[in-house]
């Protein structure tokens, strides 16, 4: 998929900001990020590769705005929805629920 | 129904050897130092093949051994274990003229992706 984040040889996205001592986590959500992506994989609701082109498919504007763990998170949801593991309504009311 | 995963399920999760290697036997279509060009293709589905490496030309620097293949397995299709080679870019052939001339780039490709020189 010619998608945007095929991004080799692109220009004009800034310089590469490396973070001294860089926490393996920013925030605690990322690691659940993380452990729910793994545990869809570990369990096999959804293969690795799936996973990276749910990621890709992010609308173009929106991977570009949203963080590492973010897609993490966005390409999870993709695929338990479309792997019947959960329903996107389901997310909703819960997302609901908490806010 | 639902299957409960508790700490000690998911630490096993995590420890259990996952490899991409297949153990099959499926010929090499190209050895270390063919010259090969890449295929200059659009999928729309997932492939490990960047833009900036299709149809440039380049050599097969060492074959790490036969692997499932993503762009298949991204789409509920099987394995199709096949070679997967390093394969060596000059900066000048993936950049042009410009880029310096003692640089080089090695990336991971599928036997699928490649082509031998006309």
């Amino acid at each position: 998929m010619n998608g945007i984040h095929d991004l080799g040889g692109m220009h004009g996205l800034g310089p590469i900001v490396r973070e001294e001592n860089e926490p393996t986590f920013h925030d605690e959500w990322e690691g659940k990020a993380l452990a729910l992506a793994r545990i869809g994989l570990a369990g096999g609701h959804f293969n690795l590769d799936e996973f990276r082109h749910a990621m890709e498919k992010i609308p173009p504007v929106e991977y570009l705005s949203i963080s590492y763990y973010e897609r993490w998170l966005e390409g999870t949801i993709a695929m338990l929805v479309e792997k019947g593991v959960l329903d996107a309504g389901e997310i909703e009311a819960r997302m609901k629920d908490l806010s | 129904m639902s299957r409960v995963i508790t700490q000690e399920v998911a630490r096993g999760l995590y420890k259990a050897t996952r490899t991409a290697h297949v153990d099959a036997d499926v010929a090499a279509s190209f050895k270390v130092g063919d010259a090969i060009q890449a295929r200059n293709v659009n999928p729309t589905g997932h492939t490990r093949l960047p833009r900036y490496i299709r149809g440039k030309q380049g050599v097969v620097a060492a074959d790490h051994g036969i692997f499932q293949f993503a762009d298949s397995l991204a789409h509920g299709g099987g394995k199709q274990p096949q070679h997967l080679y390093s394969v060596k870019f000059t900066a000048q052939e993936l950049w042009g003229a410009d880029a310096p001339a003692q640089d080089s780039l090695y990336i991971d490709l599928w036997d699928d992706y490649l082509e031998k020189m006309a």
